[in-house]
């Protein structure tokens, strides 16, 4: 039989993150109610995820560029995952890991740098 | 372990991968008109790479004991020689690329970049002894494989391919991953030795499930049917000198892993995967056989000649001896130089506009408009076909006398039945280029003429193929022979 | 080196260097060769032919090269040099050199002329190998040969259907005949342990009386033996019931009928049962069987030859006759009188048929006797050459004092026939008297056709081919043009004067280069009788045992009486008085005859109805089962489960594997899954 108190931190976990969503979403529409700026328009009431309609056919051509971006946050989003382990461990590590980190981080840079100079930063 | 040794064993790796870099940064603020430049660099750091690996191997540093970095690498006689061709077919597709893409103004510095990390990536693969550095060095492959597909961006077909190559690749990544996953599951270690140690005995489900699915990931890589979908598309879709390479490097280093990891890892297990092996091999004999008949695409002919080929060298797999890896290696030698070479003449059957040539219909009549190109082909064609006293006999019969050696006769008889299948489209290049008449006057158009180095290495391949190549058998037995024992001494 | 090496090979090397250059030099090239191979060759066999002559030379055999060493099968390339073989040297070789030399002439405006005299030493190699053979083997590889270039020559018009059909007709039938050769050289080595020629023939006597088995019956050993060689023979020599061949191998260019349908080739069978005498002398059974089908041939032949109307056709019947007469001489005993005639009628069937090609050569190619006539004025030294032959072929002569060739060969065979005593004998004497009347009466018939009477060329198609020809080039009132620019032909010359019969046409007289054969051959018609029947018939040294020489019967055979003597020669004038009413007097007695005759005429006019027996007895038995064996045996079952049948499944499964591949990029994945599916699926329920 599996011990579920051991699951505890979860649950409270869980039940916080809930209550934090719950007044994400409330939150503002209360306060504009109440401060009386509720002024809705059909641009305002129309549903967006990342900019594009929620509820489309999902075929519709789309500009490539958000890939690119895309792309580039997940290598940089990896890049912090990384960084955090390697920064509680790096008394361990010692020189050997601060160096691997430094070779990762450079070559990083390099890639960031072509990216720059090619113009994959760049909007238009 | 110490950390210098390690870095001396990686230094070929080390070495391109900063040639690569610098490269890379040098193709975005160098003006287009220097890739060519790049291209004679990166060729040089192969060639580099080359002589570095080979004076390894010759001076005794590479052996069974080689490991770097805590036996994440490995760096013995086999994987020396496995890199060893990987480097020198990288070197041979990087001469006879750039003139191919420059007749379309499509050519850039990124060309050789890319190349660079993908001969870096499976040069990783061939001599990973874990399965965290064989996913690392095949996924590095494997990306820039994915980018060098759709490298003619504004071609449609070439996008095709490479977006093909990506979804099915990714999918291949995921089920390889699966099995790694179980397979570390079960045996608490990513080493192959220590999963070798731990797997022996009564396998369990899960462990066997691990298994089948590591080889069907694999088996993607090599184009094995039934994960051999994609290679028609990508090979037919792709500019011609990125099939040139998908059919020579990727291939040889994705063999080399499975046999290393079918033996190292896998060994103890042995009847568990012979049978898959066996089917895949006939499944893909057959396949390629029959898939390349019909085939009006010259090189969708040579995609499925590359299924076939797979076949063959899966028999040696399957054998599961010494010889039988031996003979595969000496098979993987020769279908480099079969392979390379063809494409390179297909390279070569271009117009003066740079349109290519790629059907039957296009080359009807050659011998008579180019008959030093036609006779090059005829050599090839022939050595496919595995027809004595050309070079590729020897290979399949090698193969073939390994796998009766070890028992397998109903395989070898039904390959060597199914080779006559493939022997049909081999010899009618032959047939079209040297006895059907040329093509109408205004659907005619003459060859243009080739640079020097598309002539080298189509008359280096030419040579190796034709009997002059038995000289090399000696030579050949001895490293192969050496390069299967390194995978045996642990058995 | 030895002679008899060069004479053997010389022909050989120069059928390759003919045949391997071909066209890529002038022709005259491969006729150099060759003419100058067989000249030299002919040059070199008359010398050992004279030795034996004068009883200078002794038999020889000539070590080649060793060839089959297996068990006790064991025998070696070599050449045997003794009488019998010199004499078919000098016939060979001299027959040879002459056809040779004519077709300089004959076959000038072939384009094919290399091929043509290249086949011709070919022939004469293979030939020449046949009558040198030491052992079985090696004269059955002579065999081989001179069917296999007769097969070749008599198709050398390979555009021509029925020149084709011949040669496939020519080779079929002798098929027949080579397995029964053998299975009696398998047969011999069965019984002697060796092919040796010598040592079969030393151990021969030995063996009479023997027993074997064969086809589950008890038979004398040498009987069977001999019957299965013979048999070989018969096809050969195109003896009765494998005759047919013979009359349409005509088909081939005349030099070619000339030396090997007349000369060498077809007596092969003669010099065979000749060289194994000794051999048949233990086989009484079989000798009558050679006596009666050698009586037989000989007066089927004969009729058939008294109806025929192609000139090539007549004559190539009389040979068939011929050869019967050798065949009954030999079968009675009287081997030398058997190699007599046929050294006799190696020279005058030669210069018959060379005469026939230069009549056909000055008729345009018109072979049909009822559209000549009157052609000695026009062509008068063939006119003499076959006149020549004529009187040599019916034995002209007077008894005690001598004629021409064939009187002595053909007298002393029907002479020796007659002594012999036996019924056989007696059989063979009065079929070939009677055989000889028909011979001259064919002959002169032949004669008196083409060279006397009035002219009848007008109807020929041929002729009218080439009179407009004439007609057309030669015409003065055409403007020159371009093809008048060609130098006039002989054709050209107008004749006014002439007959209405002649059909405007002007035949010619041959070239010199075909003249000259027919002189050296009329001197061999007129002479080869009297100079050499006292060493053939009467020397039994001059053979040196080379053949079986019955002394006593050769010494009966002048004792028989004198209207056994003189029945040849009667038998001649009565053939001459017959013909000269028939075609010079009377010209209609023929179609008289040929009306009331109906069914006779008709049965000796279609050549006894053996070509519709063979047709439908086997030839289309044999079309049925063949096409049986094809259609049902071949396309419907080996080819239909073997090659189609796997083509089939390969195209079926080309068929699938591109439907699979569809381009669909789900379905691709779809496969993968399904292959770790079933890969999973596998290792657990194994």
């Amino acid at each position: 039989m599996v011990d579920l108190s051991q699951y505890l931190p979860i649950l409270i976990f869980l039940v916080i993150a809930l209550g934090l969503s719950t007044l994400f979403v409330f939150l503002p529409m209360a306060t504009a109610r109440l401060t009386g700026v509720y002024n809705p328009t059909a641009e305002k009431l129309s549903e967006y995820e990342c900019g594009f309609p929620a509820f489309e056919d999902a075929r519709s051509q789309f500009d490539v560029k958000f890939y690119l971006v895309a792309i580039s946050f997940i290598i940089f989003d990896l890049e912090a995952a990384f960084l955090f382990p390697w920064a509680v461990s790096l008394g361990v590590t010692g020189w050997v890991g601060w160096t691997g980190m430094m070779i990762f981080l450079g070559i990083l840079a390099i890639g960031l740098a072509y990216e720059w100079k090619i113009g994959a930063l760049d909007w238009d | 372990m110490n950390f210098a040794t390690s870095l001396m064993l990686i230094g070929a790796e080390l070495g391109l991968c900063l040639v690569a870099l610098v490269l890379l940064l040098l193709s975005a603020w160098l003006p287009r008109a220097a890739a060519r430049v790049l291209t004679i660099a990166a060729a040089s750091a192969l060639a580099g790479a080359s002589i570095y690996t080979l004076a390894l191997l010759l001076n005794g540093t590479a052996g069974p004991d080689a490991n770097a970095f805590g036996a994440l690498l490995r760096l013995d006689a086999f994987s020396a020689v496995a890199k060893l061709l990987i480097y020198l077919s990288t070197f041979a597709c990087l001469v006879v690329t750039p003139s191919f893409f420059e007749r379309r103004g499509q050519y850039r510095g990124e060309y050789p970049v890319l190349l660079l990390f993908n001969a870096v990536g499976m040069s990783l693969l061939v001599s990973a002894t874990d399965l965290m550095t064989l996913y690392i060095g095949l996924e590095l492959s494997s990306l820039s494989s994915y980018i060098l597909a759709s490298f003619a961006r504004s071609d449609m077909r070439s996008a095709e391919a490479g977006l093909k190559y990506f979804i099915l690749g990714g999918l291949a990544s995921g089920i390889l991953l699966y099995g790694m996953s179980l397979v570390y599951g079960f045996a608490g270690s990513t080493n192959f030795d220590a999963i070798r140690t731990a797997l022996a005995g009564e396998l369990g489900t899960g462990a066997l499930f691990g298994i089948v699915l590591v080889f069907a990931g694999l088996a993607f890589k090599i184009s094995a049917v039934p994960f051999h979908m994609w290679t028609p598309d990508v090979y037919d879709g792709a500019p011609t000198p990125v099939t040139t390479f998908f059919a020579g490097a990727p291939k040889i280093a994705a063999v080399a892993i499975l046999t290393r990891l079918s033996f190292s890892a896998f060994g103890e297990q042995f009847a568990a995967w012979q049978q898959i092996v066996a089917f895949v091999a006939l499944a893909s004999i057959v396949v390629g056989a029959l898939g390349a008949i019909g085939q009006e695409n010259l090189k969708r002919v040579l995609a499925y000649s590359s299924i076939n080929n797979v076949g063959f060298l899966l028999i040696g797999l399957a054998t599961g001896t010494a010889a039988g890896v031996s003979a595969m290696l000496i098979y993987l030698a020769i279908y480099a130089v079969m392979t390379l070479g063809s494409f390179v003449a297909l390279l070569m059957l271009h117009d003066a506009d740079g349109v290519p040539m790629e059907t039957f219909g296009s080359i009807a009549g050659l011998a008579q408009r180019k008959p030093a190109l036609a006779w090059a082909l005829l050599v090839l064609m022939f050595s496919l076909a595995g027809i004595p006293p050309l070079f590729g006999f020897y290979a399949k019969l090698v193969v073939f006398q390994a796998a009766v050696d070890a028992g397998l006769i109903a395989l070898a008889t039904v390959g060597i039945a199914a080779s006559v299948i493939g022997a049909f489209y081999y010899i009618k290049f032959v047939k079209v280029m040297f006895f059907d008449a040329r093509p109408s006057s205004d659907a005619r158009a003459e060859v243009a003429r080739n640079p020097a180095g598309h002539w080298s290495v189509l008359a280096a391949s030419t040579v190796l193929l034709s009997p002059l190549g038995f000289l090399l058998t000696p030579a050949m037995e001895r490293w192969a022979a050496a390069a299967a024992s390194a995978l045996f001494l642990t058995a | 080196m030895q002679p008899i090496t060069i004479i053997v090979f010389l022909p050989l090397l120069a059928a390759l260097a003919a045949g391997i250059v071909n066209k890529a030099a002038p022709p005259v090239f491969a006729k150099a060769v060759t003419t100058g191979a067989l000249l030299v060759a002919c040059a070199l066999s008359w010398p050992i032919f004279l030795g034996f002559l004068t009883g200078e030379a002794s038999p020889a055999l000539v070590p080649v090269a060793p060839w089959v060493q297996s068990g006790t099968l064991v025998f070696d390339w070599a050449l045997r040099v003794d009488t019998l073989t010199a004499v078919m040297l000098v016939v060979i070789t001299s027959v040879s050199a002459l056809v040779h030399i004519y077709s300089w002439g004959y076959m000038a405006e072939d384009p094919d002329q290399p091929r043509f005299f290249a086949y011709l030493s070919l022939f004469t190699f293979a030939m020449l190998m046949l009558v040198t053979a030491d052992n079985l083997v090696q004269m059955f590889f002579g065999w081989e040969g001179v069917g296999l270039a007769s097969y070749l020559l008599i198709g050398f018009w390979y555009r021509k259907p029925s020149a084709n059909a011949a040669a496939i007709k020519a080779f079929v039938v002798n098929r027949v005949g080579d397995l029964g050769f053998m299975l009696g050289i398998f047969g011999t080595f069965l019984v002697f342990g060796t092919t040796s020629i010598g040592q079969i023939l030393d151990a021969a006597p030995a063996m009479s009386g023997a027993t074997i088995t064969f086809l589950g019956m008890r038979l004398q050993t040498m009987d069977v033996l001999c019957i299965l060689l013979f048999i070989g023979a018969m096809g050969k020599s195109a003896q009765l019931g494998l005759h047919t061949w013979l009359p349409d191998a005509m088909e081939g260019p005349t030099p070619v009928s000339a030396l090997i349908h007349a000369a060498t080739m077809v007596t092969a069978g003669v010099f065979m049962v000749c060289r194994l005498s000794p051999m048949f002398e233990t086989a009484p059974v079989a000798l009558a069987l050679v006596t009666f089908i050698g009586a037989a041939t000989c007066l089927f032949a004969a009729t058939v030859g008294t109806t025929q109307w192609d000139i090539k056709r007549v004559i190539a019947y009389s040979t068939c006759s011929q050869l019967g007469y050798m065949f009954f001489a030999a079968g009675v005993g009287a081997y030398g009188a058997a190699m007599f005639h046929l050294f006799t009628h190696a020279f005058f069937k030669a210069l018959l048929f060379l005469g026939a090609g230069s009549v056909i050569h000055a008729m345009h190619h018109e072979q049909d006797m009822r559209y000549y006539g009157a052609l000695r004025r026009d062509i008068p030294v063939t006119f003499w050459a076959m006149l020549i032959g004529t009187l040599a072929i019916t034995g002209v002569g007077i008894y005690g004092i001598g004629g021409f060739a064939g009187f002595h060969s053909k007298d002393a065979i029907l002479e020796v026939a007659f002594a012999r005593g036996s019924e056989m004998g007696r059989f063979a004497f009065w079929v070939g008297a009677f055989a000889a009347f028909l011979t001259s009466f064919y002959s002169w018939r032949l004669m008196f056709l083409t060279f006397f009477g009035r002219p009848r060329w007008a109807d020929s198609p041929h002729i009218a081919h080439a009179a407009h020809d004439d007609a057309h080039h030669g015409g003065a009132d055409n403007p020159p043009s371009q093809e008048d620019a060609q130098p006039k032909g002989p054709h050209a010359v107008p004749s006014p004067n002439y007959e209405a019969g002649t059909g405007g046409y002007h035949p010619h007289e041959s070239p010199a280069s075909m003249l000259l054969p027919l002189g050296v051959l009329m001197v061999g018609a007129v002479a080869a009788g009297f100079v050499f029947s006292g060493a053939f018939l009467d020397r039994e040294e001059f053979w040196g045992g080379s053949i079986f020489y019955n002394a006593p019967l050769m010494h009966a055979m002048h004792e028989v009486p004198l209207l056994v003597k003189l029945a040849a020669t009667i038998a001649m004038l009565a053939g001459l008085a017959l013909a000269w009413q028939a075609y010079l007097r009377d010209t209609r007695l023929p179609g008289q005859a040929a009306e009331q005759l109906g069914p006779i005429y008709r049965f000796v006019y279609r050549k006894w109805y053996f070509d519709e027996i063979y047709n439908a007895v086997f030839v289309r038995p044999a079309f049925w089962l063949g096409r049986l064996f094809w259609r049902r045996g071949d396309v419907g079952l080996v080819d239909r489960f073997g090659p189609d049948g796997a083509a089939w499944v390969v195209r079926r499964g080309s068929r699938a594997v591109r439907h699979l591949q569809n381009g669909q990029l789900a379905n691709y994945a779809f496969v993968m899954l399904l292959g770790v599916v079933a890969a999973v699926s596998w290792v657990l329920v194994r």
